[in-house]
């Protein structure tokens, strides 16, 4: 059944457009006004357009591109986060978000309990996660810390429960937005080789990036968005180069 | 490990029926989220459970303070006001937190809501059924001021289950579609307040309905909370009568503002998670 060749992501075509307001706020006040006055308050923004890529079990791809050209937008598009505008997404299997770690951590509950609710919010089931509430803490380097509230953590210990926590799965898409290193020395050799180690586990991964070496050296393939439109595809360094010289323009 | 899940973005969520099914198949999670609220809720405070009556119950006693010269401590039809008047605020209590904070939970769920997928219709569920569990705990104080106004729960009383259950699907419809408003309109949390307070006032909280013109009580019996008001008075200390047209009206209003509610959600999600 695991073919090797087999497409955990399917990305036909896909764009995602919302209306946005011309005004910075957006108020009933002056939609009404608006209104009367029959004034066009809105614009078509794509933060998508016509992407299309896939991605088999065990390819790494990669997308680069400027600041605010739709990489992230992309990245939860496939995390099922955002539904496209038009054109088809398709995932197959269980999805790691890595995405802003820590999503939903409440600084009132225990790290047990934070632990439990994080890991049901990324779709294990709450047997699943009680089952590994220890493993994950113990992880992380902070079994004797379980049951204080997470508002007694430092940020660097919270960071570290949500790295722990997000990535005790074998995942069949492992979805990377920069590959994060946190906490102090060791940690963050502990936290990349864990990143490096699900990569490697024969999962799909989507990577977004800055990191044009790590792009280069982990990727099969790569995609270079700017303005929401892919403007090079294939393989990283052929994508990297024309990258670069666009942005030394 | 459960068979291979796919997402396919081409396939239609079904309106209420996917909806519902998100929730239940999520209900691990949704019974996490519960707990949560209740946790974050009372664990700061010495006086833990009881701090969520705190709000009602001296409500209670302001208005009990104000309005008992006016009714003179039994209403027209010789209840006692107090239970009256306590039955109201509690209710009304769980319509306003039930609405309110799953609008709020959804409409500022940006940090989780974006990050990962998870159906944001739990999280308005899990604060209507936190809000009812609050009210159960109400219902302590409830008997109390009951059995010292000389009455007692009725038979009845299993029935303020479906009391709660039709209101905790009255509140839920109405938070997702407040959530929708609050997202595209940052202004519109201001004009709910006032909304909220006109509709305070039109239903017979702290007033009995006889003491009402013709024509107001028209006004006010189209209002569905007068029916969940009378039918919970009904069940639970006989301080009113319901109708079969209240029961109805009570029943009625749940469910089309619930699939109402799940319906505009599932159609104006997509267009508002962008701007969260």
């Amino acid at each position: 059944m695991t073919l090797s060749n087999e497409k955990i992501v399917e990305v036909s075509d896909v764009s995602l457009a919302y209306r946005r307001t011309r005004h910075r706020v957006s108020s009933l006040k002056q939609t009404a006004i608006d209104t009367i006055k029959r004034r066009m308050a809105y614009e078509q923004f794509f933060a998508l357009n016509g992407v299309s890529f896939d991605i088999a079990r065990g390819e790494t791809v990669s997308i680069i591109g400027r600041n605010g050209a739709g990489k992230s937008t992309m990245l939860k598009v496939v995390a099922r986060v955002l539904p496209p505008t038009s054109g088809r997404v398709i995932v197959r299997g269980h999805v790691a978000p890595m995405i802003e770690l820590g999503a939903g951590f409440n600084p009132e509950l225990t790290a047990a309990e934070n632990i439990m609710l994080y890991g049901t919010l990324l779709g294990r089931t709450p047997k699943q996660m009680q089952a590994r509430i220890e493993a994950i803490a113990d992880w992380a380097g902070l079994s004797e810390h379980l049951d204080i509230p997470l508002r007694a953590y430092s940020s660097g210990m919270t960071a570290r429960l949500a790295f722990a926590t997000a990535t005790d799965v074998t995942p069949d898409l492992l979805l990377i937005d920069e590959i994060l290193s946190v906490g102090d020395e060791d940690f963050r050799e502990k936290s990349a080789a864990r990143t490096i180690e699900m990569m490697n586990s024969g999962a799909a991964v989507l990577l977004v990036s800055h990191d044009l070496e790590a792009v280069k050296s982990m990727s099969s393939r790569a995609i270079y968005l700017e303005h929401g439109k892919p403007k090079a595809f294939g393989t990283p360094t052929d994508v990297i180069d024309q990258y670069l010289g666009d942005v030394h323009h | 490990m459960p068979e291979l899940q796919v997402y396919d973005s081409a396939v239609p969520l079904r309106p209420v029926i996917s909806q519902l099914q998100a929730i239940y198949q999520n209900r691990g999670l949704l019974r996490l989220l519960i707990a949560r609220d209740l946790t974050v809720r009372y664990k700061r405070s010495v006086i833990g459970v009881w701090w969520s009556l705190l709000n009602p119950l001296f409500t209670t006693a302001v208005m009990f303070y104000v309005f008992n010269t006016v009714f003179k401590s039994r209403l027209p039809n010789g209840e006692a006001f107090l239970p009256y008047l306590l039955s109201g605020v509690l209710l009304m209590t769980l319509f306003n937190q039930g609405m309110t904070m799953g609008a709020d939970a959804v409409a500022s769920g940006a940090g989780v809501l974006t990050k990962v997928y998870v159906r944001p219709e739990i999280f308005a569920a899990s604060a209507a059924i936190s809000s009812a569990i609050n009210f159960f705990i109400g219902l302590i104080p409830m008997t109390v001021v009951l059995l010292i106004s000389g009455e007692t729960p009725t038979i009845k009383f299993p029935l303020v289950f479906i009391v709660v259950g039709c209101m905790v699907m009255f509140a839920m419809g109405l938070a997702l579609m407040l959530a929708i408003a609050y997202i595209n309109f940052d202004d519109s949390r201001s004009l709910i307040t006032i909304f909220l307070m006109a509709l305070q006032y039109m239903t017979p909280v702290f007033y009995p309905i006889s003491v009402l013109g013709p024509h107001t009580r028209r006004v006010i019996l189209l209002n569905p909370l007068t029916s969940y008001l009378q039918v919970f008075r009904d069940v639970f200390g006989g301080n009113a009568q319901a109708t079969f047209h209240e029961w109805l009206m009570m029943g009625g209003s749940a469910l089309v503002v619930f699939a109402l509610g799940l319906y505009v959600f599932m159609k104006q999600w997509p267009k508002v998670v962008a701007k969260l």
